[in-house]
Order: structure tokens, then sequence, then C-alpha cells
């Protein structure tokens, strides 16, 4: 089953105050998308961060000590819990909410790569424009935000990428298979840092590094995600029939300004997850992955080797060497979309060794180096001077004037896969053969008829048990295509209801 | 404008992934040509860019 989806938070600050109450402006920030009064609606029944994939539900997370800190100071402010957090269903099936102290995008679920890149563009502007809408209020240009991961002090937010993965795959299973190949796919996924950090303490300048979030990751395995975050994240939560499904949350990666390196970020680890799924996966496994994170990521000549387990060592490139052709012996001919995977994925490790210029605009971290290195030359400065991080930093604004990233786009040194026509798109309907396009379409044709909602499903208002429509098992792009049908049709919600319950019941 | 009034719109079927061709250029408009960011106006960004940006940017632990 290929289903995926981005979730990015994003970094925001004020340049007009000295010091910034994130959670009053995240929440800001996302009211300012409205048109209207916020309603509460989104269901958070179905979230539960304590339970774990591998069998168990903790009792507690390393942050919940500073969460409840939070909770605690956040009750003496002037708005509830759900004020502050502003959850928006967006027309297009995505979710803008305030996850605490970041504005948060989360994709809609998406089938194929086109669609989750004009997704994840649409989450772009839809913050941006909220930042405009605030600006004006505010009477200057004051809010920023950044599509990175890091402050560089030693504080980082997350891009989580998720996959729909059969609850049919042992989870260590997932494990072994996975482990290898996220060490390594900073190498084409980083989105490229100036200096080093650790949680909470401090920055190094005068390094180069390919991957924002290498600094952070302290264990293989957990459960948490803001304090010992893991290379793979056990979290278990499907929003999804539970007993078929399970939803991978990888933490690891950067957030990316090139849509290259987003789509071969879920494009390659959507092939790998099919491989372990055929247990066709190469057999590796690394010494100690979380030591091989941080020298992966802190060696942009790639030449590094880590150790494995057997004994020996490799570098990173052959590490995702093994995959691909593991891939390409698996899948190749597949369908259009595992060609051009394959394809590209081959192209760049070859050009990650030979020719690594050829990437400028594909892959972030060789983007911003040559960006640094230029603006260095010119200006006679070297890696300790503080100008870099700030550059690093302005690489991820997402405002177009401003940002790095997005003025090499607009100069057309940026590869692309989307088109301003399927951004337009993305921005107002979801994809066509996801519930995501499903969970859109009852934002925009029943809006005021919705009491709650959320990834699985719509509570309509009426009656003392809500009319409810249940995605959890809605994944086949034919029965989602007839549910679209339906609810387009349907003069209310409860006439598709009625039509789609009466389908449903005559195949059963 | 409202989204939450936009007029409905259904999508069309979705383009078939790009064929890049026997380039690498991967079905996107191009390559980058440039051997230096002067050719456009990003330097020229670029050196707008506040030195003490990132040392005054802070934030909270997000996930």
């Amino acid at each position: 089953m290929r289903l995926f989806g981005l979730e990015t938070e994003y970094g925001i600050t004020r340049d007009d105050l000295a010091e910034v109450d994130p959670v009053v402006e995240s929440m800001e920030l996302v009211r300012a998308h409205l048109t209207a009064s916020f309603e509460r609606r989104w269901d958070y029944a179905g979230e539960d961060p304590h339970e774990d994939a591998r069998g168990f539900r903790v009792s507690g997370l390393a942050q919940d000590k500073e969460e409840n800190e939070f909770v605690e100071r956040d009750a003496h402010r002037p708005f509830s819990f759900h004020d502050m957090k502003s959850d928006l269903v967006l027309p297009n099936g995505a979710r803008f909410y305030n996850d605490h102290t970041h504005p948060e995008y989360s994709t809609p679920e998406c089938r194929t790569l086109k669609d989750l890149l004009a997704q994840d563009r649409a989450g772009e502007r839809i913050v941006q424009r909220a930042a405009d809408r605030r600006n004006k209020t505010l009477g200057g240009e004051h809010v920023q935000l950044y599509k990175n991961n890091t402050d560089f002090h030693g504080h980082s937010y997350g891009c989580h990428d998720n996959y729909l993965v059969p609850r049919s795959i042992p989870f260590f299973r997932l494990v072994a298979g996975l482990l290898p190949f996220l060490v390594s796919r900073q190498m084409i996924t980083g989105a490229g840092k100036v200096g080093i950090e650790a949680q909470e303490s401090g920055f190094v300048p005068g390094h180069f590094q390919l991957s924002q979030r290498a600094d952070f990751m302290e264990t293989e395995l957990s459960v948490d995600t803001m304090h010992n975050r893991p290379i793979l994240n056990t979290r278990d939560e499907p929003h999804a029939d539970p007993r078929k499904f399970r939803r991978l949350h990888l933490i690891i990666g950067d957030a990316n300004m090139c849509e290259y390196a987003t789509a071969l970020k879920v494009g390659t680890t959507r092939l790998v997850l099919e491989l372990i799924e055929r247990k066709a996966v190469p057999s590796l496994e690394l010494d100690q992955p979380v030591a091989a994170v941080k020298q992966l990521s802190r060696d942009s000549d790639l030449k590094g080797v880590v150790r494995q387990k057997n004994g020996s060592s490799i570098s990173g490139l052959d590490i995702q060497e093994q995959y691909y052709r593991a891939a390409v012996q698996t899948f190749t001919g597949l369908d259009e979309e595992t060609d051009w995977v394959l394809r590209e994925w081959g192209d760049t490790l070859t050009l990650l060794g030979q020719d690594r210029r050829r990437l400028i605009g594909k892959l972030d971290w060789v983007t911003k180096l040559w960006l640094l290195e230029t603006f260095m030359q010119e200006e006679r400065i070297g890696w300790d001077d503080p100008w870099l991080a700030s550059l690093d930093l302005e690489y991820h604004n997402v405002h177009p004037e401003r940002g790095l990233y997005l003025g090499l786009e607009a100069e057309g040194k940026a590869w692309r896969m989307t088109a301003e026509a399927d951004i337009q798109r993305a921005l107002a309907t979801g994809p066509a053969d996801t519930r995501g396009g499903v969970r859109g379409l009852c934002v925009r044709r029943f809006s005021d008829q919705i009491k709650s909602m959320q990834w699985e499903r719509v509570r309509f208002i009426g009656g003392l048990l809500s009319p409810t429509l249940d995605m959890s098992g809605l994944f086949e792009p034919a029965e989602v295509n007839r549910c679209l049908a339906i609810f387009e049709a349907a003069a209310s919600p409860m006439d598709a209801l009625t039509a789609w319950n009466e389908r449903k019941d005559s195949r059963s | 404008m409202s989204y939450n009034t936009m007029p409905e719109r259904r999508e069309g079927p979705v383009d078939p992934m790009p064929n890049p061709g026997p380039t690498e250029e991967g079905g996107g408009p191009r390559r980058p040509e440039g051997d230096s960011p002067e050719k456009g106006n990003l330097l020229k960004r670029m050196k707008k860019v506040d030195p003490k940006q990132a040392e005054r940017y802070r934030q909270r632990t997000g996930e």
C-alpha cells in the first residue's frame, strides 16, 4: 500500500521584539490564515504518543516534564488549550496548527511523489500567506518563517516523513532493514548545516555538515521525539485500522527546500519499505548507528567509513549503493514512478562520488555548500564567520523575496517537478486518490455541518450519535474515487453517508 | 478569498511522472548552469543578510 505524507514544523521569529513568545506567535500565525473566527474541530482521539510499536505503552516520555511545565504556564494565559492549538483542517485535506511553539503544516495523505511535492510546496505558500496577513496587521515585515530544523543554539524541530505499512511486517524487521538506510540517507536528503550542536547545549562554528538533524540523534530506538531523539521513532499511532496497519513515523529527516531531495527522500524510503516487506533488503548491520549518523553528517567529502557489526568498514555511499542495487533488482519496470526513483537514485549516487556540482539545485546540502563557498570567496571570510550561520538560516526563509533557496529557484537554477498550476491545485484540493482528498472535499462542501474531524474520520452534526464518515480503511484508490463521487454529488452529508454506507453494505 | 468558500474543484487526472530522457535533469526544467550565484541577484540577496541574524534566532525545542 503506497501512502505517505510530511509534517513540517516551521521556525518562527519576529524581528521587532527583543523576546518572542513562540506560543502566541505560532497561534497568531495560524489564526491569520482564517477569514472567520476559529471553531474548534480537531478530534484528538487516536493521538497517544505513549503507545510504542515494540508492543508496550510507556508511562512517560522524556518531554512530559517539560510539557507539563508548559501546560502549567499556559494555564495562566488568557486562552484555552484548544485556542492555543488552533487546529485547522484545510480544504486540501491538510492540517495546519500550532504544535505548541511551532506552526506545523501536515500534508494530506499522498500516493504519488508529484502530489506530495505539490502539497508540500502548497504548505510553504499557506504559512507564508498567513505571515503576510499577520505582518499586515503588525504594520511591517516582522514575522519570518523558516523551513529548517535548528536555531543554531541546540534547539531542533522536525520534518517528519510518514508511511503507511502493513502491520504484518514485524517491527523488528522494519528496524533491522531501515537503520543502515536511514543512517546514510542524509547523503542525499541532508539540508546542510553550518556548525555543530547538541541538544540544548550550544553551537560550535567552523564546520559544514550534511544534515541539520544528525546532531540531535541520541539513540537508535525510542518513542520520544523531543529529547533522547531516535533514528527510528517507535510511536505507534497508525491513524488507520490498527489491526492492519502501522504508520512509520520517521523523525530523523531534514526539512528540504529542494523538490528533488524531497522526492528522493520519500521515494527511496518507500522502496526500502517494500524491500523489507519482500524480505529483499541487503544484510547490513552497523556497529554504532547513532555515532555513524553524526560521523557521516560531518564528512562532506563522503570519504569516511563506519564500522559494521561484523567488524568490517563501509562508506555511506556504499550503504546506499547496496540498497539501491537491491531495489533495482526487485522493482525495475514496476511502474513509472518507481523507475523514476531508481534512475535518479542511481544517478545521484554516481554524481555524489564523481561530480557533485551537477547536483546543485537538486540536493540541499550541495546547493547550500556551493552558495556559502561562493560567498566566502567573495567576502574573503572563513568557516568560523558568524555570517555563514545567518546565511544558512536565510536559505530556508519561505519569504519569496528573502529566502536564498527561493531566490535560486526564481532564477531558474533549481530542479522542479511541480509547476505553478500543480501548487495552485494543491492549495485548493487534496489528492484525488487518497482519503486526504475526501477530507478536503468535506471541508469545502459541508464546512458548516462538520462537528469534528481528524485523519481517520469526519463527524457531522446531527443526532445523538454524530453521523460519521469512517476512513480508517479507506485506502484503495478506486474506493476513494467512489467515495469522492458520492460526497460531490450528495445534497447533504447525511445523503452522502447513506449512499456510501448502502454501497458498502451491498458489497459485504 | 476565504478558502472555505472557494468553489469546489475536482482534481483532474494527475500527470505521469516527468520523463527525464537520457540526461540527469529528472524532468525538471534544468540543471543550474552558473558557476556562481553572481549571475543573478542572489549574491546581492546574500549580502543583505544580517551577519548577526542567527545569533539572535532562538526557538524552543520541537519534535
